[in-house]
């Protein structure tokens, strides 16, 4: 399903800061995906999202966002497609700078579209300096790890029909 | 915002969620018989922890955990961080160490300011909700502030080793310097960016501010032979002047009843303003000729003094000149002799300040005889600004509590943004709540 120009069919961007408790969460998923989805996907650790990421996703690739979530439960996974992140939504549901819903929906208004693609993230619980992920999310990794290697896995098998 | 009545002739209404600021905070104004009483700004201070968190490291592994303080200005950080010690340890970098680090800091602020003036500000001018609202009218002038704010990130990027959180930067130097090849890509874009800051600064300069003026005490540093940056001495509108590490014999830090933050005051207990319009006001004559011509083109110097709105400008004056060195300094950068300076640690107490984007940052460690920190005190930018901005917003307020709560919130929303407050780190909204005895 790699594309024969040597781009794989999907990018993450990972975002997070390493040691702010919870919110280290999308950074640490993202290193422990299996090989399988893994080799899928470019992955890049963006800390905040940015407009400009988003704008740089190459044209036939998809794009997943993956990142901690306010405004869901502490250990819920949330996936969503893009185009809905755009929307607003119903929360802030990324910790980053502006707005994920403003970044996204500001990467559609200047790209014209919006990359195919999903954001992912888990409802976190705490945000403390060097504190380490709070037991509840601790306990979620696996099924967050789980979902992105699944969106990964959709979106590459999407890219390849 | 919400509002309600809460009993017979007592009024109280909140606001929750304002946008286009950094992080979060809240703000709380009391007013009784038609004047404000108190306005309070609350801002959760991410350097507390930080303070505590440095204590028994090495000079080196501070530099890595105060990077992590701000997401936006981690330069900052690590600069003050880097020349306290320096400083104690009686360690001079290289002249083209200095200039890769005045290069990595203008990156700094070309992206920080970008963003402030194209996303967070501008909307306010035009009267859009937000970037998103502004881009669909103004899509040129959206894409311009992504390729300043792209500009800055890659300089960040190169020198930095990546675009938040750097990780090259080191007591004594770089652990890595760049070979004048790899600072090639940064020469068209910073070539543009000088145009675009340039376009910017006529585009502010053609909006409408508000009316609403006042003389702040300003304070930045100063430098005797550059726009300060990396240091200087501390000086203010009304004629302090002190060394950059002689801080505290200027000012203090409070602890105010019923907020965790510190507030910082004069020892003569006034409030002072840091940032873009106190450098513009204080040190115009060392901008870049670029910049200086600009700025007196735009004929803004005094608005900038005077109303916090024309902050907008000061930004724009200051990404010409950020744009104008960086690309000086890529244009004659030639490798150091010495990228990394060898250093012995002493003990003693290293202090020092640099100008983030948002105003003076002031570090000061204390250092034992093992050569780890023992101590340490952090006082950002925003956390000396409150004062000022609880002033102004006190001033503010009666004239537009009048207006209908959609409108006054929009009103003191576009005050509070003016300041570019950097509240990252609390939860994610500032919470504004009036109360009306």
């Amino acid at each position: 399903m790699e594309d024969p120009g040597g781009r794989r069919p999907v990018r993450v961007l990972a975002c997070g800061a390493a040691d702010r408790g919870d919110d280290a969460v999308g950074l640490l998923a993202v290193r422990r995906l299996p090989a399988d989805p893994a080799g899928l996907a470019e992955i890049r650790e963006v800390g905040q999202l940015e407009v400009e990421a988003l704008l740089d996703v190459p044209s036939r690739a998809a794009c997943l966002v993956v990142d901690a979530a306010a405004g869901v439960s502490p250990g819920e996974v949330v996936i969503l497609p893009l185009t809905e992140v755009a929307r607003g939504g119903a929360a802030p549901f990324s910790t980053h700078g502006l707005p994920a819903e403003q970044v996204v929906a500001l990467a559609e208004v200047l790209g014209g579209t919006l990359p195919r693609g999903s954001f992912v993230g888990l409802g976190i619980a705490s945000v403390g300096v060097g504190s380490g992920l709070s037991p509840v999310v601790a306990a979620s990794l696996d099924a967050f790890v789980a979902a992105i290697a699944g969106e990964i896995r959709r979106l590459a098998d999407a890219a390849a029909d | 915002m919400h509002g309600a009545e809460t009993r017979a002739g007592d009024y109280h209404f909140e606001v929750e969620g304002i946008a286009r600021v950094e992080g979060e905070g809240s703000l709380k104004l009391r007013i009784s018989d038609g004047e404000v009483r108190e306005a309070r700004l609350s801002i959760f201070e991410a350097p507390r922890y930080f303070e505590r968190l440095v204590v028994g490291r090495t000079p080196n592994e501070v530099l890595d955990i105060v990077t992590r303080i701000c997401g936006i200005c981690p330069i900052a950080y690590q600069f003050g961080a880097a020349q306290a010690f320096e400083d104690l340890f009686g360690v001079t970098v290289d002249p083209q160490v200095r200039a890769l680090r005045r290069l990595l800091y203008a990156g700094e602020w070309i992206e920080s300011h970008a963003l402030h003036v194209y996303m967070l500000h501008a909307p306010d001018f035009l009267g859009y909700d937000s970037a998103i609202s502004m881009a669909r009218d103004h899509r040129a002038l959206v894409e311009q502030g992504l390729a300043l704010k792209r500009t800055g990130n890659e300089i960040m990027r190169i020198l930095g080793g990546r675009p938040i959180h750097p990780v090259s930067v080191r007591v004594g130097g770089f652990s890595r310097v760049p070979r004048p090849a790899d600072l090639e890509p940064l020469r068209k874009p910073l070539e543009a960016a000088v145009t675009q800051s340039l376009e910017t600064l006529k585009v502010v300069a053609g909006l409408d501010a508000p009316v609403f003026e006042r003389e702040p005490l300003y304070v930045s540093l100063r430098h005797d032979a550059e726009y300060p940056m990396l240091g200087g001495r501390i000086v203010s509108s009304d004629g302090m002047d002190a060394p950059v590490q002689g801080w505290r014999d200027l000012f203090a830090e409070q602890h105010l009843e019923g907020t965790n933050a510190l507030h910082a005051r004069t020892h003569d207990g006034r409030v002072y303003q840091l940032g873009p319009a106190a450098r513009v006001t204080l040190c115009a004559d060392q901008l870049h000729p670029l910049a200086k011509e600009a700025l007196a083109a735009s004929g803004l110097a005094g608005a900038i003094r005077r109303n916090p709105y024309w902050s907008i400008a000061a930004r724009a004056v200051e990404l010409i000149h950020a744009a104008a060195e960086a690309r000086d300094i890529v244009e004659a950068y030639r490798p150091p002799v010495r990228g990394l300076e060898p250093w012995t640690a002493r003990p003693g107490v290293a202090a020092w300040g640099t100008e983030a984007p948002r105003g003076l940052c002031w570090h000061r460690y204390e250092v034992d005889e093992r050569g780890l920190v023992s101590a340490c005190q952090i006082v950002p930018p925003t956390s000396q600004n409150q004062g000022a901005i609880e002033r102004d917003l006190a001033e503010f307020a009666p004239s537009v509590l009048d207006l209908p709560h959609a409108e006054a919130t929009v009103r003191l929303e576009q005050l509070i943004r003016s300041y570019d407050p950097c509240i990252s780190c609390a939860t994610h909204f500032l919470r504004l709540e009036v109360e009306r005895d």
